[in-house]
């Protein structure tokens, strides 16, 4: 287990470091001066002659990816171009948004795509079954960012139940709860059809194993026998599945945070690349990577919990 | 005589599927007394396992019980609402399970499937419940039970898991032991603990059996009655002794001469039984064996007999039963000679003067930091073996012995750490697969799984004509090898349109012996080649076997745990035990007489079909013990019952007779 983590957290730095050398190559491999590329074509000469000299752009490429990857390990992401505040802070800013969009998010997306999927697989073919299929297919199809539009128009514009942007009056939890709701269920929907798919397809097949078979010979109540056996080892497969999906939090959430103009790493991100403030997506996209190594990890080590087999594997 | 336990009477269970009803159990009917053990005996496809799915109400959802009373204890099981017959499930009857690698759940500890299993005993406390369980692990023989309860299935070796389900079925006292299979996925020396296990316990405990198998060693070994059922009906039952002695009804005397362990002459052609089973989505009207039944009249096409008793208690289903004894051994069978006998002189075929396995276990930083200075087990340590020209050797031992491992390493499938293999004189251990790859036309291989080694998207022409694309004989006319193949290994040409999971067990094992013998080897290494067959289909495959070697001189290499068998088709035996051969020698000699202590715990080992043979113990405890932790001596000291102090010390060297045999012990039985 130990070995397993020392294995784990080891690869992950080779993976952040790799990541690293990409966002710090692309400024240097876009053809023509990065302190340009950085600043725009309308900068003016001084404004270049500084950024060179903070970027240490006089320097020796190898020199200044050094200086670079010092200043990540230190967590130093670097400033901003245009207001000059440190990376992390405005990085620190944003991420809290983005970790409760995508928490609700999925947060809701699990509770009630996994009973739905239990559901299906318990009455294959019935109605229910038949009913969720078909939803399933429908919301994993449909873009988010038309789902997001589409409830926006309807709950906030037309029904005026909601509040339609931003993430509301800080301090003010009620009132930032209800901007939540309408990203969050524009996120979820999707991974709702996902999860019940996922959840009824490994079900079923653990609901044709031979110790389901053994459990139920035992006399074993069908709930325990369900939940207590089957869902135990269904459900694993899916944890994968949900780790992955936090992980890769911040392109799912940039299209809600865009549409319903909330604060947060996507809207940070798309906004910093529109207008090439590179300091900023660098940090953005290591912080990106950062999280989703985590989460992915993270995942791994609660299917090792789970499953006597893949502890001892480790 | 004691009142029956379980009654079971005009049983008819229909299975709904595509093509309509299957007529899967018509009016069974057969008595299970209180306290003894009954087995029930078939080959697959006789509805066994069904019976026993009705009396626990756990059919699959195709199944409609269309007649018939399942009568426990006076009360009608298929009259029961569902919970009721929940109620009696885990309480008053209970299953050990065919395959305890399957049927118990890897991520639960035993102790909370046994807890799980108590749950309607409300008054006992969860400590209490653990007390229990702890005790009833140690009963089937568990050592260190308190610990090993906090296990995980996967913690425990295959025998173990066994008695780990013997213990979860017999943990809330049943009065009903069912037991399904109970043996099949053991070694034969775990099989003889397991029977010994369950038949002790139930004794002790008072409790009533009902075995269902296809090992009739096993059923002569274990029950007190048995019943025979072919094709969805019960054609004969009786108690013990009378069935094995005094088999009434056709089908019956048909199995027993089937089983090699029952032939004791040798025999190069073993019996089968003609035919198929019939097509039970329209069953015929007459007798259901008539159309392979050797004494079959007119009338007994036209009309169904009924159940017949003799003798007050054994009941035979037939018009003309069988009145002469059964004597176990009738040599009907002549001996076939060897058209070519194995020639001495020359080089032998396959020689490899000693070969060695190793697997590394963890990777090198992980042993470094554990401290692991050797992480490699010796999966084959310096095993020697030949094979001569037209000869069959035989492999034997029990799973984890490295038999499949050499047999993959001298096919240069696995990499072997040391040695030498020499195919006709010429060096081929671990040539890079481009200079192997024409050897592999002279040495074929039939895989364990027969229908799991067929790639399930070819056909069968596909498959059985692979071989010839695969090695570039494609300028032959693939379709004409096909069906030559096919008449070869008598499989009905209609078969080689056919997908692999559209083929019985019997007939995938024909694909395989085509594929083998498509470039015309001159060696064949067989994994397991019988495996999962019916004991009357096992002949078919043996006996094509047999006489595919007469005809074109093939050698064969047998790698197999079944004894019975292999004393049939080989002509000589390697025993082998945790990666060595502990002897060599002729097959017969060896079977007369064994030389080394586990070959007579392996020849002793299989449970006879004869009921006057019972044993009254199994003649090995124990179990093999890990590669990772080899003993100092002897491999065999710890579970040998002659083992001394020189065995555990020393490791024996391998002595050879005067008549060849070859083997490998301090203190040789002979």
């Amino acid at each position: 287990m130990f070995f397993y983590l020392i294995k784990r957290i080891g690869l992950s730095v080779a993976v952040i470091g790799l990541v690293v050398l990409m966002s710090f190559a692309l400024l240097h491999l876009i053809p023509g001066d990065p302190a340009t590329i950085a600043l725009g074509p309308r900068a003016s000469a001084e404004t270049i002659d500084r950024f060179t000299e903070k970027m240490h752009l006089d320097e020796p490429v190898w020199r200044q990816f050094l200086i670079f990857a010092g200043n990540v390990v230190t967590g130093d992401l670097g400033e901003d171009v245009f207001s000059n505040r440190p990376v992390t802070q405005i990085i620190g800013e944003n991420i809290g948004f983005t970790l409760a969009l995508g928490a609700a998010g999925l947060g809701w997306a699990i509770l009630v795509g996994i009973p739905l999927g239990c559901l299906a697989a318990l009455r294959p073919n019935s109605a229910l079954d038949r009913a969720t299929g078909i939803l399933s297919v429908g919301t994993i199809a449909v873009p988010s960012f038309v789902i997001a539009i589409w409830s926006l128009l309807l709950f906030a514009v037309t029904l005026r139940w909601l509040p339609a942007i931003g993430a509301g009056e800080p301090g003010n939890l009620p009132d930032q709860l209800a901007h939540l709701i309408l990203p969050a269920f524009a996120l979820g929907l999707g991974w709702v059809g996902y999860l019940s798919r996922m959840v009824r397809a490994s079900l079923l097949e653990v609901m044709n194993e031979d110790y389901i078979r053994a459990a139920n010979a035992f006399g074993l109540r069908p709930g325990r026998v369900i939940f207590g056996y089957a869902l135990r080892v269904a459900i694993l497969p899916t944890i994968t599945l949900i780790g992955l999906g936090f992980g890769g939090l911040i392109s799912s959430t940039v299209f809600a945070e865009v549409i319903f103009a909330r604060p947060g790493l996507g809207k940070l991100l798309y906004d910093m690349v529109s207008a090439r403030n590179f300091p900023v997506v660098q940090g953005a996209v290591l912080v990106t990577t950062g999280l989703y190594i985590t989460f992915v990890l993270l995942s791994d080590l609660i299917i090792a919990w789970l499953d006597p087999r893949v502890r001892d594997a480790l | 005589m004691n009142a029956p336990h379980l009654d079971i009477r005009g049983l008819t269970v229909d299975f709904t599927t595509p093509t309509g009803p299957v007529h899967a159990l018509r009016d069974v009917s057969f008595a299970v007394p209180q306290n003894s053990v009954t087995g029930i005996v078939g080959e697959s496809g006789s509805g066994k396992s069904t019976v026993l799915w009705s009396i626990l109400g756990l059919l699959s959802a195709n199944a409609r019980v269309r007649r018939g009373e399942i009568l426990f204890e006076g009360e009608d099981m298929l009259r029961k609402g569902t919970d009721a017959l929940r109620a009696a499930r885990g309480q008053d009857m209970s299953v050990v399970f065919q395959n305890p690698m399957a049927s118990q759940i890897p991520v639960l500890t035993y102790a909370t499937q046994m807890r799980d299993i108590l749950y309607r005993k409300r008054d006992l406390s969860a400590a209490d419940k653990r007390t229990l369980a702890v005790e009833m692990m140690e009963r089937v023989g568990i050592p260190d039970p308190a610990r090993r309860i906090d296990q995980y299935p996967h913690h425990f070796s295959g025998g173990m898991r066994q008695r780990a389900g013997i213990a979860m079925a017999l943990l809330p006292r049943p009065r009903l032991l069912l037991a399904d299979e109970p043996t099949t996925a053991l070694d034969v020396t775990m099989e003889a603990q397991v029977i010994h296990l369950i038949r002790d316990l139930a004794t002790e405990l008072e409790t009533t059996v009902l075995v269902v198998s296809h090992n009739l060693g096993l059923i002569a070994e274990m029950c007190d009655h048995v019943v025979v059922m072919y094709a969805g009906e019960v054609v004969e039952a009786g108690p013990v002794r009378e069935l094995f002695h005094n088999a009434r009804h056709p089908y019956t005397r048909a199995l027993l001469d089937c089983d090699p362990a029952r032939i004791t002459r040798k025999t190069r052609h073993l019996p089968v039984i003609e035919g198929s089973l019939p097509d039970l989505s329209a069953p015929p009207k007459g007798c259901i064996f008539a159309a392979r039944c050797p004494k079959a009249t007119l009338h007994c096409e036209a009309e169904a007999p009924s159940a017949q008793v003799s003798g007050g208690r054994h009941s035979v289903r037939c018009h003309f039963p069988v009145t002469e004894k059964s004597v176990p051994d009738a040599p009907r069978i002549l001996d076939a000679p060897h058209a070519t006998p194995p020639d001495a002189g020359d080089i032998p075929l396959l020689e490899v003067p000693y070969l060695n396995v190793r697997f590394r276990t963890m990777g090198p930083i992980r042993a470094r930091l554990n401290g692991v200075a050797d992480p490699f087990v010796d999966a084959v340590l310096d095993v020697g073996l030949t094979v001569r020209r037209g000869e069959t050797l035989g492999l034997v031992g029990e799973s984890g012995s490295g038999k499949t491992t050499l047999g993959r390493a001298i096919l240069n499938l696995t990499r072997a750490s040391a040695g030498s293999v020499r195919f006709e004189g010429r060096e081929v251990r671990n040539l890079p697969e481009r200079a192997f790859k024409p050897l592999r036309r002279d040495m074929a291989m039939m895989f364990q799984d027969a229908i799991g080694s067929l790639s399930p998207r070819k056909t069968v022409r596909a498959l059985i004509a692979e071989p010839f694309v695969i090695h570039g004989a494609q300028d032959r006319d693939l379709d004409r090898e096909a069906e030559r193949l096919a008449d070869l290994v008598q499989l009905p040409r209609a078969f080689l349109g056919r997908y692999p999971h559209e083929l019985s067990g019997g007939q995938a094992r024909r694909v395989g012996v085509a594929r083998a013998l498509a470039l015309n080897p001159k060696l064949i290494i067989a994994d397991e080649p019988t495996a999962g067959l019916d004991v009357s289909v096992q002949g078919d495959i043996l006996n094509l076997m047999a006489e595919l070697q007469r005809e074109k001189g093939l050698s064969y290499l047998l790698i197999t745990h079944n004894l019975p068998v292999v004393r049939h088709v080989s002509d000589r035996l390697a025993i082998m035990y945790m990666g060595r051969i502990v002897e060599t020698g002729e097959a017969e000699a060896i079977f007369n007489q064994p030389g080394h202590p586990y070959t007579e715990a392996l020849v002793r080992g299989v449970p006879q079909p004869d009921p006057d043979q019972r044993r009254t113990a199994p003649p090995l405890r124990g179990e093999v013990p890990s590669l990772m932790n080899r003993p100092r001596g002897c491999d065999f000291a710890a579970r040998c019952p002659f083992a001394k102090d020189e065995c555990r010390q020393i490791k024996p060297s391998q002595s050879t007779r005067a008549d060849g045999r070859v083997i490998a012990c301090h203190f040789p039985l002979i």
